[in-house]
């Protein structure tokens, strides 16, 4: 046990998992349910705009792409890993070398080789954090500011325009009136999920996030499934920022700023716990549709961005105030 | 009794959580200058009721007077003020602190608000050396076994001058070497007229040291009888409502062949040139003071931690052991000491507990069957009579003996040809005790091996064939049967006996 994560699960020995009623479970995800109903009504009551085909696929949309990174940033904080700060560099990843390699290698080519190389950038992550035992926070920090510079170095730090009209065709199309990014949204969550609750991986990494030592010591391949959790997470990065490369035909290398935000908030208030051990990918699914459907709601009603930064921050805050507030109550 | 002498006096109470009655109408007082003994099955209500006692359970009902006047305990902090101090089971102090700043963590020495070092330091060693504990009092508290961390607890709660003192379950990670200094605190602190509440499972220890005990079953106080008036079979008695007729059932097994052996182990630190057998049908017990190394070498044999030194064979076939997998894949198993640190994923059902070292042996195209992961764990739920009988409960809400139950069948699963068993029945109640030791039992019938670690001297000689003592880091030859004795294996712990 050697980053802090650890050490704080370690000794926190009582945890939310004690509270053991299925009265508060079914409360906590029903409350969520309830939540997002209430934007829902709420929304539509104050404005006409809300509640229309056009506003609710545009939110479902951009939806999409941070909720193929939520999907990923489950994995790492029930594996224990606390948070993957090098999102951002990912996204950019993915978005700047899938279209700026379209000219040599074709978009198909591009866009693997992006995601690709995306995943190396979590398996470097994941060895310093799983492996090496580096604190998760300065890990996928520094690596992912070394990436980003080379990233940026590599194209000149300028913004890379797409040259296949094909591939951004596709990317903005719709399959059975459904935009191909939500699908390939769907898709991930899909596969995701299955991952985490149904396969031995996914077991895995509960257990690890639960209580690393047991893990351990139950042959469970610990430093394995934590480095693990990184390398999902930066490929679903690495995917989400080639999506947003193609659809908006262009790449900055800061495109991807704020989506670690973003998908951490999510996958919090979706009620996946910090520490790890406990959530799952709909609960944080929950979570993304619930604070992209009441910052939708904020930006109809013209709330000014400092307000909606200031619900979101109480937003995550909050969620992770209830978390603790969990564990400490199920000290019986 | 006249209020002057009564320390503490706790009249009905009673604790109820949401479904659950944890403690009924109990009556419960202590004197001053008295060491007063709780015991219990696990579960019974003593851990309630002491958190009741130290401020962090308001009870339902009832009334606590301390010294006389009846108080009322918000939070620990307020029944610290009063003079209560509590030594937990578990460690609760800063490894990264020193000794001295855990000794004195909240109530450091200082002059115009600097720390005065010297003075802590000097203060801490003077409390430790009252003690008998051997501990430099600079040393980084995390660098220390986990019985010294233990005496430091302890140190710490009798540095701070209380008039009630709890200690709940001080020796369990005590040798008894270190539990006869440990008592001879205790007197001491009580012949300075602190009131001692001393909650342990261990019979012997409480008819050793205590004066008055009192019994608890199901939330409520069975009796409180004078230590002379009462026998260990009678508290026994008391606390299950039933006769254990035999602690130690060990159902003579058909020794074979020798399954594991391990020759000249070395960890270049903890322990040196270990070397040890076990056969198929035996139970080797492997014992010494806590801190002799025993943990280290079963962690070792496990994977958990690197050997520079030595090879393990398996049914005679030299195996490489890199890590736990490498260990299962020997059919090496390990229950380990720690069971809420290192057996248990505690957020995770029985079920889910059970499976995990043979997850993958469960999977077909990475998907885990469920019919196989339910009736792997109903298997053993109804084998072991693990209580509640449901495998989807959360592992964390069963008592102590059937959480290790489940470790055990978690390993069983795996099929190993040794087990290695590292203090198995530590913390758990005399019924599930006598259980685990019927399990092992029929185990070692089955023709597995088994290496059982245990401080506990009655249960050593009770259970096993044969008995290595290790003593700082080194081996003693075997022991069989009948050259057992407590004094023989004490005189190879402590090193005054050369075997």
């Amino acid at each position: 046990m050697t980053d802090t994560a650890m050490e704080i699960s370690g000794v926190t020995r009582n945890d939310r998992f004690t509270r053991g009623s299925k009265l508060a479970d079914m409360l906590s995800k029903a409350g969520l349910g309830f939540a997002i109903l209430a934007v829902v009504l709420y929304g539509s009551f104050v404005s006409p705009a809300f509640f229309t085909a056009g506003n609710l696929l545009n939110v479902l949309t951009s939806m999409s792409i941070v909720g193929i990174v939520v999907v990923g940033m489950t994995f790492v904080l029930v594996a224990g890993g606390l948070a993957d700060l090098s999102v951002p560099a990912t996204i950019a990843c993915g978005a700047i070398l899938s279209l700026g390699l379209q000219p040599m290698i074709g978009p198909v080519p591009a866009f693997v080789l992006a995601v690709g190389l995306a995943g190396l950038i979590g398996l470097l992550n994941g060895v310093l954090v799983g492996y090496i035992g580096i604190n998760p926070i300065i890990a996928t920090l520094g690596v992912g500011t070394i990436s980003l510079g080379i990233v940026q170095a590599a194209v000149g730090g300028v913004i890379v325009y797409g040259s296949n009209p094909a591939s951004a065709e596709f990317a903005k199309g719709r399959l059975f009136g459904i935009p191909v990014v939500v699908l390939i949204f769907l898709a991930i969550a899909l596969v995701g999920h299955f991952l985490l609750s149904r396969s031995f991986w996914g077991r895995w990494t509960l257990a690890t996030g639960g209580n690393y030592s047991a893990a351990e010591a139950s042959a469970v391949p610990v430093k394995a499934v934590k480095a693990g959790a990184f390398v999902i997470t930066a490929l679903a990065s690495g995917i989400s920022g080639g999506l947003l490369g193609l659809t908006l035909q262009s790449a900055r290398p800061l495109i991807g700023a704020g989506y670690e935000f973003s998908a951490i908030t999510a996958v919090v208030v979706g009620g996946v716990s910090i520490i790890g051990g406990f959530g799952s990918v709909p609960r944080a699914i929950a979570g993304l549709i619930f604070v992209q459907l009441l910052t939708n709601v904020m930006v109809l009603n013209g709330v000014r961005t400092p307000i909606q930064g200031f619900v979101l921050g109480a937003l995550i805050v909050g969620a992770v105030g209830v978390d603790a507030a969990l564990r400490k109550r199920g000290g019986a | 009794m006249t209020a002057a002498d009564c320390a503490l006096d706790m009249r009905g109470i009673s604790k109820t959580f949401p479904g659950v009655k944890a403690l009924s109408n109990v009556n419960f007082s202590v004197k001053f200058g008295t060491v007063h003994a709780v015991v219990g099955e696990n579960g019974a209500g003593k851990s309630t009721l002491m958190k009741v006692l130290n401020g962090s359970y308001a009870p339902t009902s009832g009334t606590i007077h301390v010294g006389g006047s009846e108080v009322r305990m918000r939070r620990p902090a307020d029944a610290q003020a009063l003079g209560i101090r509590m030594v937990h089971q578990e460690i609760n102090l800063v490894p990264d602190l020193t000794v001295a700043e855990n000794v004195y963590l909240g109530r450091m020495p200082a002059r115009w608000s600097l720390l005065r070092k010297s003075e802590m330091i000097a203060r801490a060693a003077a409390v430790l050396d009252e003690l008998g504990a051997a501990i430099n009092p600079r040393e980084r508290l995390g660098n220390l076994s986990i019985s010294q961390q233990q005496l430091v607890e302890i140190a710490k709660a009798y540095a701070a001058k209380p008039r009630i003192i709890v200690l709940d379950e001080p020796t369990s990670s005590l040798s008894e070497h270190e539990t006869a200094a440990l008592f001879r605190i205790l007197r001491k602190m009580r012949d300075d007229g602190i009131a001692i509440v001393y909650i342990s499972h261990r019979l012997k220890e409480v008819l050793e040291i205590a004066d008055e005990v009192t019994v608890l079953r199901d939330g409520s106080m069975i009796e409180t009888r004078p230590i002379h008036g009462i026998t260990a079979a009678g508290m026994i008695r008391l606390m299950v409502g039933r006769e254990v007729s035999n602690v130690f059932p060990k159902s003579p097994a058909e020794i074979g062949n020798s399954v594991l052996r391990v020759d000249g182990l070395s960890d270049g630190l903890r322990f040196r040139d270990i070397s040890f057998d076990v056969k198929a049908g035996e139970i080797l017990g492997l014992t010494g003071l806590v801190g002799a190394g025993r943990t280290e070498v079963a962690r070792a044999i496990f994977g958990l931690s690197p050997l520079i030194e030595g090879s393990i064979s398996v049914n005679g076939r030299k195996v490489s052991i890199n890590s736990p997998s490498d260990a299962v894949k020997a059919g090496i198993a390990y229950v380990p000491e720690d069971r809420k640190g290192d057996g248990i994923v505690p957020g995770m059902s029985i079920r889910e507990n059970i499976s995990l070292p043979i997850l993958r042996r469960l999977t077909r195209f990475g998907r885990i069957r469920r019919s196989a992961d339910r009736s792997l764990a109903a298997g053993y739920v109804k084998q072991f009579s693990i209580s509640p009988p449901d495998g989807e409960r959360r592992i964390n809400l069963l008592s102590g003996g059937n959480q290790q139950k489940a470790v055990i069948a978690k390993w069983l699963a795996a099929n190993p040809r040794v087990l290695i068993l590292d203090e198995p029945t530590r913390g758990v109640d005399v019924g599930a005790k006598a259980e685990i030791h019927h399990i092992i039992g029929q185990l070692v019938a089955g023709g597995m091996a088994v290496v059982m670690i245990s401080s506990e001297l009655p249960e050593i000689l009770g259970v096993c064939d044969r008995v290595v003592v290790m003593r700082d880091g080194h081996a003693s030859q075997p022991l069989v049967r009948r050259e057992l004795s407590e004094e023989r294996i004490m005189a190879l712990a402590t090193g005054e006996e050369i075997a």
